[in-house]
């Protein structure tokens, strides 16, 4: 599958995902933009990730401002912003970055055998992380309105 | 008549959303019982009655595919329907689960009516407004 596929399968399980489970439409940007750019207007990013393996292998992330994850847990849960604990933003990041490429892999294939590992929490994203600095593979910059957000694959071959 | 409930998923949080989704179904549960993964689900249902199962397939120890198989291997448990509810929606996997016994599949992302739908159908409760396109059943292949 060729790099413009798997952006254009990412990019709708995004917005299904985001507008379906949290209620926040997001809008993607059009056009080339750094990752370290594209965050510099946020404070705390968080990361989140979960391996893929079968005829195809790789790696997903998702890099959410800290107040967008808790809004995102908020809507999720059907909590107030301030109950939102710790425990319940991670899992829901984890959550997310789950049903993103569960569903990217099934619009991708419909017969895929990709196995989905354990989604994983990363803490604090690091910004010089030379690895999506290099937005290797597949890099989707979007907003929500409020902040930025990013997803990308990380795929041998890719 | 009221049934019980256990909710399988490593994920508080979707465990969370799946009951919120299953109360504002309207359904009359009697108990909500929660379980992190296949093993300790098996635990939670030979010490409480439990009338249908909402798993999630990927989940660490004991996946939501063994937990339908080890159920149906059990006398005492083979009976209780089961129903999936995961990311992992493609052919392959829905049809894996309904060879090994599963009575419906819900794929996330889901809308409550997903929910609500395919509960009414396994326990019998009837909705005449049901519209099932995010869900599927064992006569669907």
């Amino acid at each position: 599958m060729k790099t413009e596929m798997i952006q254009t399968h990412l990019r709708e399980a995004i917005s299904e995902v985001m507008e379906t489970m949290f209620f926040l439409p997001v809008q993607f940007l059009d056009g080339r933009r750094s990752i370290q750019e594209w965050f510099s207007g946020e404070d705390k990013v968080m990361e989140a990730f979960i391996d893929f393996e079968g005829p195809r292998s790789g790696r997903v992330f998702l890099l959410v401002p800290d107040p967008t994850v808790n809004e995102m847990a908020a809507n999720f849960l059907g909590l107030d912003e301030d109950e939102v604990s710790e425990e319940h933003a991670q899992d829901t990041l984890k959550e997310t970055i789950n049903m993103m490429t569960g569903r990217m892999l099934s619009i991708a294939d419909r017969k895929a055998r990709c196995a989905l590992r354990i989604p994983r929490f990363a803490g604090e994203w690091n910004s010089a992380d030379p690895e999506k600095g290099k937005s290797s593979g597949v890099l989707l910059l979007f907003e929500t309105g409020k902040h930025h957000l990013a997803a990308g694959v990380v795929e041998p071959g890719i | 008549m009221a049934f019980n409930v256990l909710i399988v998923d490593d994920s508080s949080a979707m465990r969370a959303v799946v009951k919120k989704a299953i109360k504002l179904s309207g359904f009359d549960v009697g108990e909500y019982w929660e379980a992190a993964d296949g093993k300790e689900a098996l635990d939670k249902l030979r010490i409480h009655w439990v009338d249908v199962v909402l798993t999630d397939i990927n989940m660490p120890q004991l996946n939501g595919m063994e937990l339908v198989a080890k159920m149906k291997e059990d006398g005492l448990l083979r009976s209780v329907p089961v129903i999936m509810v995961s990311t992992e929606g493609s052919e392959s996997k829905v049809a894996e689960s309904i060879r090994l016994g599963a009575s419906g599949y819900i794929k996330k992302p889901f809308h409550p009516e997903d929910i609500k739908v395919t509960l009414g159908r396994v326990m019998g409760v009837k909705d005449e407004n049901r519209d099932d396109s995010n869900t599927l059943e064992g006569s669907d292949f």
